[in-house]
């Protein structure tokens, strides 16, 4: 009934055809699993980078390089965690035609993706604390700092991006110009950036620098 | 999850398998953090390290990104290509293992 009652108020849902292959996906998901799949090699190259210039140092970080802060981070990993249960919630809440609901949970989402773009500016330049750039972890200096910054910045970036993606299909479903499928689709780039995530922290972060 | 999913779920199981699903990924993130504290047993460390990650991103591609609910086509659409860093990064680390070996 409520979805119902969504679909006459909002724009209309597109049903695909069954497809043998694809089933009903859309072309938009599948072009979005697509990008994503290309995304994710392109993080593959740089990880896959990461792991060789490592593994042929001889140190690795150096004494007057900081080491990374784990707790921190791991604080940071919970937080898009937490942000990809909203942003599921969100979607169904926008397919149970939950309008004010799905809004919240995209909000709450967004307000995520800025509370790590903030943790992740605090850990570079420091909020209450130095920051790792002034206490020596300097970009060009070592494989270390350059490989640290490359990896965790280009990832950054995607937040960024995915943050806006979220505010803009925020704005476009408050003025009912949004559906239940493109949520999905904006869902689906954001689980990819906690996905990543969850590898770039055990990589860069977790795997222990001693010999 | 669209149409596209024909075994899915309704709507207050997903609710129910989300949660439990971030329970997972809360306490494996835990897990993570306590091994990555283990002195010594680098190798062993690595590989649990590494298990641990897999696990939780095949939690998020699977339940998060509804990949489970998908057809089998686009699930091999997207996890095929993503095996062949893994690939690369396997032999790479062998062939690393082998010549410490052998030097």
């Amino acid at each position: 009934m409520q979805a119902a009652a969504a679909q006459a108020h909002g724009p209309r849902e597109v049903v695909w055809p069954q497809d043998p292959q694809f089933g009903r996906a859309s072309a938009g998901k599948i072009a979005m699993w697509i990008f994503l799949v290309s995304d994710g090699l392109s993080f593959a190259g740089l990880l896959l980078a990461y792991g060789i210039l490592r593994g042929e140092s001889l140190i690795w970080r150096h004494p007057d390089e900081p080491s990374l802060g784990i707790a921190f981070t791991a604080g940071l990993t919970f937080l898009l965690i937490c942000s990809s249960v909203t942003m599921v919630f969100a979607y169904e809440a926008a397919l149970e035609g939950r309008r004010s609901r799905a809004a919240l949970f995209l909000g709450l989402t967004a307000l995520g993706g800025v509370l790590f773009l903030l943790g992740q500016y605090s850990e570079y330049f420091g909020i209450l604390h130095p920051g790792l750039a002034r206490e020596g972890l300097v970009f060009g200096q070592s494989a270390y700092a350059s490989t640290f910054y490359v990896i965790t910045s280009f990832h950054g970036f995607h937040v960024f991006s995915g943050t806006v993606y979220i505010l803009v299909t925020l704005g476009r479903w408050m003025r009912g110009k949004a559906t239940p499928a493109q949520i999905e689709l904006l869902g689906l780039f954001w689980h990819f950036v906690d996905l990543v995530w969850i590898l770039v922290f055990t990589i860069v972060y977790l795997i222990p620098t001693g010999s | 999850m669209s149409e596209s999913s024909a075994h899915a779920p309704a709507h207050a199981s997903r609710a129910r398998q989300y949660l439990i699903i971030f329970l997972v990924l809360f306490l494996l993130t835990l897990i993570e953090v306590g091994v990555a504290y283990v002195q010594g047993h680098k190798a062993e460390v690595m590989v649990a390290l590494f298990a641990l990650a897999v696990v939780k991103a095949a939690c998020v591609a699977l339940f998060f990104m509804h990949l489970k609910w998908e057809t089998r086509v686009l699930r091999a659409t997207v996890v095929v290509p993503m095996c062949f860093p893994v690939l690369y990064a396997l032999i790479l680390i062998s062939e690393g293992a082998w010549r410490r070996l052998a030097g």
